[in-house]
């Protein structure tokens, strides 16, 4: 090989080795929590009802925010909802306050009671952009324990919680459950890779700023 | 006859308070957060003050709204895991308040035959557990702050 072959192979393994070894940039975030190194999602079998298949080839190409919950939940959803819809009123508002608009992401932990026509009905009236996906409880519960979701049913009898398997739920009692879960908010990049939490409580301009400062570092 | 007229007069004193504020108490700002169409649940709040020396609490809620049942609610967050407990009553201590919010308590009003739109106006009886009741006018509107901030203006 001639001297300037071996120059241009040496130049380019040192730009490919440079961009190998860079540090992850500094971020200052308010809110969220970066996840080093980026968690690789296990592909999940959903349902979108506009959509159909919602998998993990549908969240490549969009940053989005996965939020757990269900249409019965008395008062953290709603809340949480209302939450992100201010965040992406903002958003619209002011487009430049992000690199990229992200997709909310509402998964009902409740297939039992939430069909998807109904939660995509419930999750829409937040923002017409969100998506209420769903599937068989397996699906959900294997996607909401890799993404770290917490969630349990909860039955309560006269003031009281029951601790139950589920031959023992007292005949009208099947759909009275509650569902505790985490609030916690996770964002997935464009790779599909998990990328950060914001943990509750969620203020929509802190989310904007911190999803801006990660986009831009990314 | 001068006693009797200071009765009197005492009674209806006494009257009149209590058509004002029965059993000492004030409810401020009763609101119900809006939501979807389909929603299989809504929830009231307000700030409830306790102006008397005894402790009360609110032992079931009524609603001219038609829907399945009232319910009360306390939201609580543990090690990161929001849970939401039903509740037998929702107590006021005395000289002080109570305030129902999102993230903490609220009334439930479960199974409305109709979503009420943003702007409407929803009646509400609150019973007491020395049985005095309170009928309230709550307005529906958006909400979403929770945990720590007052009541939002949206």
């Amino acid at each position: 090989m001639t001297t300037t072959k071996l120059s241009i192979v040496i130049l380019c393994l040192g730009l490919l080795l440079s961009g190998c070894n860079k540090q992850p940039e500094k971020l200052t975030l308010e809110s969220a929590m970066l996840l080093p190194g980026g968690k690789q999602l296990n592909d999940f079998n959903l349902i979108h009802f506009g959509q159909g298949e919602f998998t993990l080839d549908s969240i490549k190409d969009d940053w989005s925010l996965f939020f757990f919950g269900y249409t019965r939940c008395p008062d953290v959803c709603p809340t949480e909802l209302f939450t992100l819809a201010e965040m992406m009123n903002k958003i619209e508002a002011n487009p430049a306050a992000v690199k990229a608009v992200p997709q909310v992401v509402f998964v009902s932990v409740d297939p039992q009671q939430d069909s998807p026509e109904a939660l995509q009905k419930y999750a829409g009236y937040y923002h017409k952009s969100f998506k209420g996906v769903t599937g068989e409880q397996e699906e959900v519960n294997k996607l909401a324990a890799h993404i770290g979701i917490f969630h349990e049913r909860v039955y309560h009898l006269n003031g009281k919680v029951l601790v139950l398997q589920d031959d023992q739920i007292p005949a009208g009692l099947e759909n009275s459950y509650l569902v505790n879960h985490s609030a916690t908010i996770i964002l997935t990049n464009p790779e599909g890779n998990m990328h950060a939490v914001f943990s509750a409580p969620h203020d929509p301009e802190v989310m904007i700023r911190d999803l801006a400062a990660i986009q831009q570092a990314w | 006859m001068k006693k009797f007229m200071n009765h009197s007069f005492c009674a209806l004193f006494l009257f009149i308070s209590f058509a004002a504020q029965a059993n000492d108490i004030t409810i401020i700002d009763p609101w119900v957060r809006a939501a979807p169409p389909n929603a299989p649940a809504l929830a009231a709040f307000m700030q409830i003050e306790n102006h008397s020396g005894n402790a009360v609490s609110i032992v079931e809620v009524r609603t001219s709204l038609a829907i399945d049942h009232t319910e009360l609610h306390r939201t609580q967050m543990k090690d990161g895991v929001m849970k939401m407990i039903p509740q037998q009553v929702i107590p006021v201590a005395a000289g002080s308040n109570t305030i129902l919010k999102p993230g903490s308590w609220h009334i439930m009003l479960i199974k409305p035959v109709e979503v009420p739109a943003i702007g409407d106006m929803v009646e509400l009886t609150l019973v007491f557990d020395d049985g005095v009741e309170k009928t309230i006018r709550a307005h529906v509107r958006k909400g979403m702050k929770m945990m720590g901030s007052g009541h939002d203006h949206n």
